[in-house]
């Protein structure tokens, strides 16, 4: 009787553990929802967003991907405003903006824990410099970018004057830009930098605004490297061999580079990057590639950028976002990407077998990825571009507006000095250094 | 005392001369209004030529859109370009969007305005004045401002990624609107109140029989506005929709600015075909357009 009662009992248990097993499998199986936020562009496009969509949810059925596609001026209002609510990020974007990167989680663990991907199957300076924030991996760098000079064969050509070399230095480039211009044609021979202590400037004499430890001013904005720097903007802008900033305006595209006049045969080379590269290749333009002039013997520096893709802080499944993450911004998603769009992978082992990887132009694209990024600095110093760059804009202006003498430039820099130290000295407490 | 053959001649001479001097006027005013013909014939092709651009570049091909000299009629018009940029987006789906967001905020417009001007103009009730002012003081908040609240609020009601953020705030009525109804509304005699009260109207009979009739160009104005209002608004939508297939046109547009470059031709395509709807509702809105805003600007 008892031996009966206590086989009931077991029988009775048995049965519960069966029911809770098959509940709590039913409950695993339940998928999970991750949103990712992304843009649309002719490196990524529509169709190549949606097959990373449904080659991940065909690898891990238990997540699903919600994904919203948007325009490219659209994308900084939401994200801003999302983030600014508190509520509604997404659980994986791009985050671009310096003031989101607090918002970012840390997957340094997570990507340490992955058996598939780790930081060495990426670019060394992109991962370092756009994937890692105050010592925390903070997203993983998708695609690649960075700034080269096109020239249009054409337009040399028809002017008699040879390719420029990788070993041009910043003077060739006026004396060329110099022999391409017609102003019967509306034609300039070069464009002019879009700002300060970027490649060119580093090229120069590896010129800072200021010292590494973000103490002092004085001796670097308006040091000798500095002044040689800035002496050269003046030379170009001097020579008339570029459009005016008021022309760029006009004719120039999104402030990104004169793409537009590039591809119309008006300019005769461009500092531009690689989704213009595409864009001029599409047109069917006849252009070469060289890198930012440099000074021999100098480091040569290149003026670079990743896309961080990153999940929210606030992500209520950081598991499965990862999942997703690795998989988009790993070898698998930028793969799709590169063969559906015209994506240039952030994996060395990747961006081989790009589609178009034996045409000159991606030769000379590739040349340039190996250099020191300009970045390298920018990236431990964020009170450059979070206020110093702005304390400094005066020589900037009002050279390329060309309301000073050449041999003003340095005591214009010496103006400087004050306002970008106080600037300095009040930014980095709040930004660090 | 002049004899008769001598007032003859005179009278034919100042004939003569106020013939002479009607013919001049007539003459200068013929000038004057070719002068002002050619004024406004030159003032309307300078305004149609960023149309005409936009029209010459969607037929262009890229390397052709910057050259110079600039070729206004392209010689090989790439007609093709329109199937692409339609090929490319779904932007007749997004011209459907933009249409039923246009017709809901012109119906929610013609709901809550007249109910809340006529209120305004014709009642009397604590804090009337206050509450004017209250509303006034609204349309001088920036719209960014808003965004961030308005949005934190349609996520907890859980209307975000649906027409209603932007499609809700028409049927409680726009302070620009609603000020505009008001002062038109100001305007209508009360003796016509009176009278329809006198044959047994009530407040809503006054309105609908009486006041919203005759408020036809303020109403005009109402519909034109919110028509071209919500078929350009682009920051809203891009806040709180998310399908890829619920976009308005202004949005769909943005597609072409890509991150390093503008798809000009196709841009242009697109948006050429876009205004169209725009140009056809002024075409035909125009006079009561006019007429409205001018009866507004006179008797308010």
């Amino acid at each position: 009787m008892k031996q009966s009662i206590v086989r009931r009992i077991l029988v009775v248990i048995s049965l519960l553990l069966l029911l809770l097993v098959s509940v709590g499998g039913a409950i695993a199986q339940e998928p999970v929802t991750i949103t990712w936020w992304t843009l649309a562009s002719a490196e990524s496009p529509e169709p190549a967003i949606r097959a990373v969509v449904e080659a991940f949810e065909a690898e891990h059925p238990n997540i699903k991907i919600d994904v919203t596609i948007m325009a490219e001026s659209a994308y900084g209002d939401l994200m801003n405003t999302a983030i600014g609510a508190g509520e509604g990020a997404p659980d994986i974007a791009y985050f671009w903006e310096a003031p989101w990167l607090p918002h970012t989680l840390d997957i340094t663990d997570h990507l340490e824990a992955d058996p598939d991907l780790s930081r060495d199957d990426y670019f060394e300076e992109y991962f370092n410099n756009w994937a890692v924030w105050n010592d925390r991996v903070v997203g993983l760098p998708f695609t690649v970018g960075a700034n080269f000079v096109m020239y249009n064969k054409d337009v040399f050509d028809e002017a008699g004057v040879d390719y420029p070399s990788a070993d041009w230095t910043p003077w060739d480039y006026i004396e060329i830009a110099k022999a391409l211009t017609d102003p019967d044609k509306r034609r300039w021979g070069g464009d002019r930098p879009r700002g300060p202590f970027r490649a060119v400037w580093r090229n120069i004499g590896a010129t800072k605004p200021y010292s590494d430890d973000s103490t002092t001013v004085e001796g670097y904005i308006n040091g000798e490297d500095s002044v040689a720097a800035y002496t050269w903007l003046w030379d170009l802008v001097d020579s008339g061999a570029t459009p005016t900033p008021a022309d760029i305006e006009v004719l120039g595209t999104e402030g990104t580079g004169p793409v537009d006049l590039f591809i119309a045969g008006r300019l005769g080379m461009a500092t531009l990057n690689n989704g213009h590269m595409i864009t001029a290749a599409n047109a069917e333009v006849n252009f070469g590639i060289v890198p930012e002039p440099h000074v021999p013997g100098n480091e040569r520096f290149v003026h670079a950028w990743a896309l961080r893709a990153s999940i929210w802080a606030g992500t209520e499944h950081p598991d499965e976002a990862y999942e997703f993450l690795s998989f988009w911004a790993g070898p698998e998603g930028q793969r799709i990407n590169m063969e559906i769009g015209a994506l240039m992978p952030s994996l060395p082992s990747v961006l081989e077998d790009y589609p178009d990887a034996e045409a000159d132009y991606f030769q000379g694209f590739l040349g340039v990825l190996n250099a020191t990024q300009t970045a390298e600095w920018r990236a431990t110093h964020p009170c450059w571009r979070g206020a110093v760059i702005r304390a400094v804009s005066d020589a900037w202006d009002l050279i390329m507006l060309g309301e000073i003498e050449r041999d003003e430039v340095q005591a214009t820099l010496d103006g400087l000095v004050e306002p970008a130290q106080a600037a300095l000295d009040e930014c980095v407490p709040r930004l660090g250094g | 005392m002049r004899t008769e053959p001598e007032q003859a001649p005179a009278a034919l001479s100042i004939q003569r001369q106020l013939r002479r001097s009607a013919a001049r006027r007539r003459v200068i005013r013929a000038m004057g209004h070719v002068l002002v013909y050619a004024l406004m014939i030159s003032l309307a092709l300078l305004f149609m030529l960023p149309i005409f651009w936009m029209a010459s570049t969607s037929l262009k091909m890229p390397r052709e859109i910057f050259a110079w000299p600039p070729e206004w009629i392209p010689s090989e018009p790439q007609w093709g370009n329109y199937a692409e940029a339609f090929g490319k987006y779904p932007l007749a789906r997004y011209m459907l969007n933009s249409a039923i967001l246009v017709i809901a905020n012109i119906i929610g417009g013609l709901v809550s305005v007249p109910i809340i001007a006529y209120g305004f103009a014709r009642f009397e009730f604590p804090f009337k004045h206050a509450l004017f002012l209250l509303m006034l003081s609204t349309m001088m908040v920036p719209g960014h401002i808003k965004l961030i609240p308005l949005f934190w609020l349609y996520q907890k009601l859980g209307l975000v990624d649906t027409y209603w953020p932007l499609i809700l705030p028409a049927f409680f009525g726009n302070p620009f609107f609603i000020f505009l109804m008001t002062q038109f509304i100001r305007t209508i005699p009360r003796d016509l109140d009176d009278a329809a009260r006198i044959d047994g109207a009530g407040a809503w009979g006054i309105l609908y029989r009486i006041i919203i009739p005759l408020s036809r160009p303020a109403l005009t104005v109402v519909v034109v506005f919110t028509f071209v209002w919500v078929w350009n608004d682009f920051l809203e939508p891009i806040i709180f929709l998310r399908d890829w297939n619920s976009y308005p046109i202004s949005v769909g547009l943005a597609f072409f600015q890509g991150r390093y470059s503008v798809e000009w031709h196709l841009f242009m395509g697109a948006t050429l075909v876009s205004i169209i709807p725009i140009l056809v509702v002024y075409f035909f809105a125009q006079r009561h357009l006019i007429g409205g805003l001018a009866s507004i600007g006179i008797k308010g």
